[in-house]
């Protein structure tokens, strides 16, 4: 099979261009021959639009909500506090959950339930029994985050070599010690790809929840520019999330980078997603 | 068989707890404008089926859904598989394409809500506009990689012996791609049920999703958990159905590998 690993740079980033041109062509193309600024709006007024968000100018008919700045803010807040929750509460449970085979049954329908409903369902429910303040929207965020992470940690531990597992057993490791320096060390690339996962599941989460429960935050922002027909800036707003989105999804890449230097990426575990 | 047995009854042991605790909390609170118990919407659930209006926007609701999410991972499936056979092979097609892919991967469902609203309004349309536009890169990716994957000995083995391009794509390339296709069909039929339904949730008018959320606005909670019920049992059976397919497509394979414990 051919590589894309033995590619040039520039050649890499001159297709890139390319396809990025062809992007912009077919969208003010569609823009254009939709010729309905309620349907779509070509890159230009997007652009501007949000440009003017970025400086926290928003346009008339949209009084009372957010500036951009702290939407941006809750909504980052919302995914972090939400994604940090679920990583303390998951990583233990699917540590516990591949060590002792009785807790992983007790646990594991729970489990393959949260995982195959899709939890989002709930969140109307939600609403008349935790309101619709910044703690629910954490909560939703936890809420749904927390089992795609407690069942990557679950993987990676049921997996672990017992090569390495006999060795610790055979000289003599403390449970303590075994699960903190054997265990936690081989399970770390599916409980990294189980966070990376996790965060994308975040982001959609948190926004979800500001369309749903409070209106507030990006999402909350899309939905009011959706809602008094101005496309330029709801599609701005569009961008944001999803700019924002892919930056966000960088931050457990880097803590994989960090932790894994010495390893070739390639061969790190995929993850299990939804 | 001893094993079953225990999975049984821990699964049995779980759903009592679950209702018991529910049960525990809903009486705590004792305030059906927040959270009703499990005995209400086990009977709003029983009169889904009883009540003649209740049934009619039950059957309603659940075709609509029903038919998006088949539409939209149809859809999918048919765009996804192609796309990432190519980008597997060709090189060209692999960095035009892996960035876009990359990127529209990392979007979140949600914000493709307000954009299908624009294009064709409140309506199922857009739901599976919705669950396309979230399935399909899924679908690309799990096709990507498993083609990426195919072991070059094998390919040059078909080559040395003389096959053409289509003969190494339909003979050697798609069979190996296979369990990879699978897996991509399995996660997307999870995005393609969570798409329609974040859509509509959001739109609140159109099909279960919809029904189930203009109850809970209603203040209908029972209601809206007897529909939570109904969706739940209906993604299970869809995530149940495609991983029976997709285990008999690939068995052949799995005999082949390793075994585990």
């Amino acid at each position: 099979m051919k590589s894309s690993a033995g590619t040039p740079f520039s050649v890499k980033l001159g297709i890139f261009a390319a396809s990025l041109g062809l992007f912009i062509v077919v969208w003010e193309v569609a823009a254009l021959s939709a010729g309905n600024s309620l349907i779509i709006v070509g890159p230009v007024p997007v652009l501007q639009a949000l440009i003017s968000l970025l400086q926290n100018h928003l346009p008339g008919g949209t009084l009372g909500i957010q500036g951009a700045d702290d939407a941006i803010l809750q909504t980052l807040a919302t995914i972090l506090f939400g994604f940090i929750l679920a990583c303390a509460v998951g990583i233990p449970v699917g540590l516990v959950m591949g060590r002792w085979k009785k807790a992983e049954m007790l646990i594991d329908p729970w489990l393959s339930a949260a995982y195959s409903i899709p939890i989002v369902i709930l969140i109307p429910m939600l609403y008349f029994a935790i309101g619709a303040d910044f703690f629910a929207e954490v909560f939703v965020t936890f809420l749904i985050t927390v089992s795609t992470i407690i069942v990557n940690t679950h993987h990676g531990v049921k997996y672990v070599s017992n090569a390495l597992a006999e060795v610790g057993k055979s000289y003599g490791a403390s449970e303590r010690q075994f699960m903190a320096k054997i265990i936690l060390p081989a399970s770390m690339p599916d409980i990294i790809s189980g966070m990376r996962i996790g965060m994308g599941r975040a982001i959609l989460a948190a926004v979800l929840a500001e369309v749903l429960l409070s209106g507030n935050g990006l999402g909350g922002m899309m939905m009011t520019f959706q809602d008094v027909l101005d496309t330029p800036y709801m599609m701005a707003v569009v961008l944001l999330i999803a700019l924002m989105g892919i930056a966000v999804l960088q931050l457990p890449k880097l803590l994989e980078r960090r932790l894994f230097r010495w390893r070739e990426m390639e061969s790190l575990s995929r993850g299990i997603g939804r | 068989m001893r094993e079953s047995f225990a999975r049984f009854a821990v699964l049995a042991g779980t759903l009592l707890v679950f209702a018991a605790v529910w049960w525990v909390i809903a009486a705590a609170v004792n305030n059906p404008r927040e959270i009703v118990g499990p005995v209400q919407t086990g009977t709003a659930f029983v009169r889904l089926f009883t009540d003649p209006p209740l049934t009619r926007l039950l059957a309603s609701g659940l075709q609509v859904t029903i038919t998006s999410i088949l539409l939209g991972f149809a859809l999918a499936v048919v765009v996804g598989v192609p796309v990432g056979v190519l980008m597997g092979r060709y090189l060209v097609v692999d960095l035009f394409c892996d960035p876009w892919v990359n990127i529209w991967y990392s979007i979140p469902a949600i914000a493709f809500v307000p954009l299908a609203m624009n294009w064709t309004g409140v309506s199922a349309t857009s739901s599976v506009i919705i669950a396309f536009l979230i399935t399909v890169f899924t679908v690309i990716i799990n096709v990507y990689s498993g083609v990426r994957n195919v072991s070059g000995s094998l390919v040059d083995c078909g080559m040395a012996y003389g096959a053409t391009q289509t003969q190494v794509m339909t003979k050697i390339i798609l069979p190996a791609t296979l369990p990879n296709i699978m897996v991509g069909l399995r996660l997307g039929i999870s995005r393609a049920i969570e798409g329609v339904i974040i859509a509509e949730m959001v739109f609140t008018v159109v099909g279960l999703g919809g029904v189930m959320d203009d109850a809970a606005d209603n203040l209908q909670l029972a209601l809206s958990g007897a529909l939570i019920i109904v969706l739940a049992i209906v993604s299970l059976a869809f995530a149940e159905v495609v991983k029976h397919m997709t285990t008999r497509a690939v068995a052949w394979k799995e005999s082949q590998a390793m075994v585990r414990e």
